[in-house]
């Protein structure tokens, strides 16, 4: 069940350069989220009217974590949040990765700062005693925030060689898949671009990709329709989902991208 | 305390709001959307999405971009269409006790005067309101609202089609608004409803690439308010009929503005987006409001602001 709620800043600090983890109390999403949710955060006095959604990081006790990249205003706002502060939230929106029953192996692909939704998957699967193979691509190495939050086994790429091989963590994964014979479901979420690389790779016929998408949203609930995404699950192409209702997860055979 | 204060308004034809906040069509969905977290009976009445009677699937992304204290949107009247939302969504809005007023767009006259033919017997409508302002499409819409002759004949005929409570929104991309209601009045109308967007635009410098898909779309929020407020004062100086007031209101001081300007209903649009408890802020103000300014009934503000 959606709530309006003020949460409570417990902690916020940076974790890579420009990246934060907040840690925010709100029993009433934290107790109900699932991995791949999203939360809105307001920001009721600003002159930008829209929420900005963020995926949930995880849970710890009452609190949700967030993992944000500071590229505008709202989140340098976010920057400076404080112990004691309170936010105004609305959660948990959206679908969640359908992970639970699985019998494929899991592989978690992650671009930059949209490890955030996979790092719940993570701890959740943590706790069904699965331990899935973690890709996780950056810009280079001061970009990289999750390698001692990370207990999986970890593949890493940055463009500039920095840290871990140089170049795409979708290559790694191709790699990573035609020596492995297994059926695989992947659970990706990142920037567009490769977004769009995974849709246009030459995936074995038993593999799921599930991605988790990000569009501009103005209200996070179906209501005004603008986060919208092509759905080609029926053929025709003539269908949008919306991102905020019908997703944040979609099978990535059922989207399709604009050019 | 509450008892005394009275928010009731009597638009006429035996339609009476419990209080004078709507919602704006588009901005709200079907109002199912949102009742895990608000109760929407808090609305003096709900305008549905815009309605047509096929379903329509609406404008390529991008559909929405935020701009200084608004947004602006070409959403292009996505719905699910006639059968789908009498199927649908009728279980949900029937058993609403708030006023539920179903917003009409359509291609041709014909297509108007259909929807309401098939809607006319559901005993749970309060009303329509016809959408003759949309900026977004490129059949109908603004087409209707922006044209004396179409808007004359179109009105006409409509109120032949139906004796229902029937409001025509207006667009403020005119350069007479106060001579459009005039027409909307003389051809039988109950209400006017204003304003509906503001063509608006917004350019990407880097790629130069427009931020929406159709280039101009329909500028909202609270950016817009002094226009509405404006448009609103040009009409209430022409019509006899009630105003209801949309454009950019965001808090209770900005209803009891466009009260004093002329409306007698209001209708929240995108400040749906920015606060979805805006409507329980908005009733307490009014409450604290009248109680302060000594007021027993909202309906006493309705135009009195001084000249």
């Amino acid at each position: 069940m959606k709530c309006l709620t003020s949460g409570i800043v417990v902690d916020n600090h940076a974790i890579a350069e420009n990246i934060y983890k907040a840690v925010i109390t709100a029993p009433v999403i934290a107790n109900q989220c699932l991995p791949g949710q999203f939360v809105n955060i307001y920001f009721p006095e600003s002159i930008k009217i829209f929420p900005r959604p963020f995926s949930i990081a995880g849970i710890d006790n009452n609190a949700i974590l967030l993992v944000y990249k500071v590229i505008g205003s709202q989140t340098t706002v976010m920057s400076g949040w404080k112990p004691g502060d309170s936010v105004k939230i609305l959660g948990p929106l959206g679908n969640s990765f359908n992970y639970s029953g699985q019998k494929n192996e899991p592989i978690l692909l992650a671009g930059g700062v949209g490890a955030a939704p996979l790092m719940f998957l993570r701890d959740r699967l943590y706790q069904e005693g699965i331990k899935p193979t973690f890709f996780l691509g950056a810009r280079t190495k001061s970009q990289l925030p999750f390698l001692s939050d990370l207990k999986s086994e970890l593949i890493l790429t940055t463009d500039d060689g920095s840290t871990g091989s140089k170049g795409l963590i979708t290559d790694k994964l191709l790699e990573y898949l035609q020596k492995n014979d297994n059926p695989v479901s992947v659970f990706a979420c990142g920037p567009d671009p490769m977004m769009k690389t995974l849709k246009s790779m030459p995936f074995p016929e038993n593999l799921s990709v599930y991605v988790s998408l990000e569009k501009t949203m103005a209200c996070g609930l179906g209501l005004c329709q603008g986060c919208i995404v092509k759905n080609s699950s029926d053929n025709d192409h003539k269908h949008y989902s919306l991102v905020c209702k019908d997703g944040p997860i979609f099978n990535l055979d059922d989207v399709e991208f604009d050019d | 305390m509450n008892l005394m204060i009275d928010l009731r308004v009597d638009l006429g034809k035996n339609l009476v709001l419990s209080n004078p906040v709507l919602t704006a069509s588009g901005t709200f969905g079907y109002g199912d959307e949102l009742v895990e977290i608000l109760d929407i009976n808090r609305f003096g009445g709900i305008v549905t999405k815009s309605l047509s009677l096929e379903p329509r699937i609406g404008n390529p992304s991008p559909r929405i971009v935020e701009t200084v204290s608004g947004m602006i949107n070409s959403i292009g009247l996505a719905n699910i269409g006639l059968e789908a939302f009498l199927e649908q969504k009728k279980p949900f809005l029937r058993e609403l006790n708030c006023k539920v007023i179903v917003n009409i767009a359509a291609k041709t006259e014909e297509e108007f005067g259909t929807v309401i033919q098939k809607l006319d017997n559901e005993d749970w409508i309060a009303g329509y309101e016809i959408n003759v302002s949309c900026p977004n499409v490129k059949e109908g819409g603004i087409a209707f609202g922006t044209d004396s002759q179409v808007l004359d004949r179109l009105t006409q005929t409509l109120r032949k089609t139906t004796k229902r409570f029937l409001i025509i929104k207006l667009s403020p991309n005119v350069t007479d608004i106060a001579a459009m209601a005039k027409i909307v009045q003389d051809n039988g109308a109950d209400a006017v409803s204003l304003i509906n967007t503001v063509y608006g635009a917004a350019i990407d410098i880097y790629t130069r690439k427009p931020k929406i898909n159709t280039i101009i779309g329909g500028l909202s929020g609270p950016a817009i308010k002094p226009i509405a407020v404006a448009n609103i004062i040009k009409v209430q100086n022409s019509v006899d009929i009630p105003i209801i007031g949309i454009g950019g209101i965001s808090s209770g001081e900005d209803v009891v503005e466009f009260i004093l300007a002329g409306a007698s209903a209001v209708q929240l649009g995108t400040i749906n987006f920015m606060n979805p408890y805006a409507v329980n802020d908005i009733l307490e103000f009014l409450r604290v409001y009248m109680k302060q300014q000594k007021l027993m009934s909202i309906s006493d503000l309705i135009g009195r602001f001084e000249k």
